[in-house]
């Protein structure tokens, strides 16, 4: 716990959100570090470095076919952010018929930090910190703040 | 057996967060699998196996029940059921609303814990065998700036660069030299499922580096009794030492001999890579 409460400080994580912001969307990403790191990018843009700009939406209520989710994903640009190359979010988010205007890959990352050591599949060491973290950078910066355009 | 534990995804609602928790606590504490509810929508295969084998707890954060849904949509066989909102309100807790599991979160995740005792002993994959050590003698290949090496002795080949080291009915399988060099830096790894019957040729993981993609193509047929844990955080050992370290499953063998007919030594691979790197250059 003691990198979530590190993290914490930076930007604190509340569940609100509105309908005209660009939705964030990670993958499940559950058992594995590199979903983690896209969970963990999420969090930091929608509450610390673009909260005008962003929110996320829950994956699992879309693919079970939550109509209110459904909707919201067709009504806003989306920005995709998958741990592995199985793209399970940009995947189903174009299945429910959204748009998905950036596909971002945690594998990706990686190919910059050739012998990160990022952590586990429930806590991040500061290999994987520092991914998450580049990855927020990467998609707070083509983010609008307030507008929820993409640059 | 261990216990197969599907949680809602816990993103964007703090009793998900837990459920999402209890997921990952009941994995580590009590061995248990748990399914991605993304990926289980996505290729229900993946789990196939799992989901015969052990009993299903189903964990949703609210009453949506994302989880469960999944479950039924899917005509899962679910042996328990959790609801995280219901559980903090039988214990009293207010988890708030962060969605970074506090104290009072964590204490519920341990008195939800504390009620799902652990079904069974919990299996795990078959431990790797310490036989198969790295080799120390090699053939090489040597193509304009490349030097790629082949093990002299104990291995075989496919023409797919897949290697194969046999002990007793055990093998070990993983790519070769040829392959790492080509593929340059790995930073992904997906193994195959331990528990997996296979023919020769059939998939065994696949590797991904910046610059491509490749399916891993076994050698032999048997079932796959233990994959390469480590290649999951760090896919780099391929590159390290694509023959030992780097090793991808182990296989316990069904039918050897015949397998062996389409086997090359490590003279007739090092034609197949001379052959190959020539190609890549032109």
């Amino acid at each position: 716990m003691e990198n979530h409460e590190r993290v914490g400080k930076d930007y604190e994580v509340t569940a609100e959100g509105n309908g005209t912001k660009v939705i964030l969307m990670p993958c499940s990403g559950i058992g594995k570090v590199h979903g983690l790191i896209a969970r963990e990018a999420t969090y930091a843009v929608t509450d610390g470095l673009a909260p005008e700009g962003s929110e996320t939406l829950c994956l699992a209520l879309l693919v079970s076919g939550d109509e209110e989710a459904q909707a919201k994903i067709r009504k806003a640009d989306c920005i995709a952010i998958d741990g592995c190359p199985k793209l399970c979010a940009a995947k189903n988010v174009e299945m429910a018929g959204g748009k998905v205007i950036r596909s971002i890959r945690v594998v990706d990352a990686f190919k910059d930090h050739r012998g990160a050591e990022p952590g586990t599949a429930t806590t991040l060491a500061d290999d994987g910190w520092t991914i998450a973290r580049e990855i927020a950078a990467d998609i707070a910066g083509c983010i609008c703040a307030g507008t929820g355009e993409v640059k | 057996m261990k216990r197969a534990v599907l949680p809602c995804n816990g993103l964007d609602k703090q009793h998900g967060v837990l459920a999402r928790e209890l997921a990952l606590r009941l994995m580590e504490t009590q061995g248990a699998e748990v399914i991605c509810p993304v990926l289980l929508n996505n290729s229900p295969a993946r789990y196939e196996k799992a989901l015969a084998e052990a009993p299903l707890l189903v964990i949703d954060g609210c009453p949506t029940r994302c989880a469960s849904k999944l479950a039924t949509k899917l005509g899962l066989r679910v042996d328990d059921k959790l609801l995280v909102s219901e559980q903090a309100k039988a214990a009293g807790l207010d988890v708030g609303e962060s969605l970074r599991p506090g104290p009072v979160g964590m204490q519920l995740v341990d008195v939800m814990e504390a009620g799902l005792a652990s079904v069974e002993e919990p299996v795990v994959g078959e431990e790797p065998s310490a036989s198969f050590e790295s080799p120390t003698d090699y053939l090489t290949v040597t193509y304009d700036k490349f030097v790629f090496k082949i093990p002299g002795k104990d291995y075989l080949f496919n023409e797919n660069d897949c290697w194969v080291r046999v002990i007793g009915d055990r093998a070990r399988v993983g790519v070769s030299d040829f392959v790492q060099q080509s593929m340059t830096d790995i930073v992904y790894f997906e193994p195959a499922e331990v528990g997996r019957k296979i023919e020769q040729f059939d998939e065994i993981g696949s590797l991904e580096s910046g610059k491509s993609m490749m399916d891993a193509l076994s050698p032999v047929s048997g079932r796959i009794v233990a994959v390469n844990a480590q290649l999951a955080d760090s896919p780099e050992l391929v590159n390290e030492d694509p023959y030992g370290k780097g090793w991808i499953a182990e296989i316990e063998l069904s039918d050897f001999d015949s397998d062996k007919g389409l086997l090359l030594n490590a003279d007739s691979y090092s034609k197949v890579v001379e052959k190959k790197a020539a190609e890549a250059q032109h």
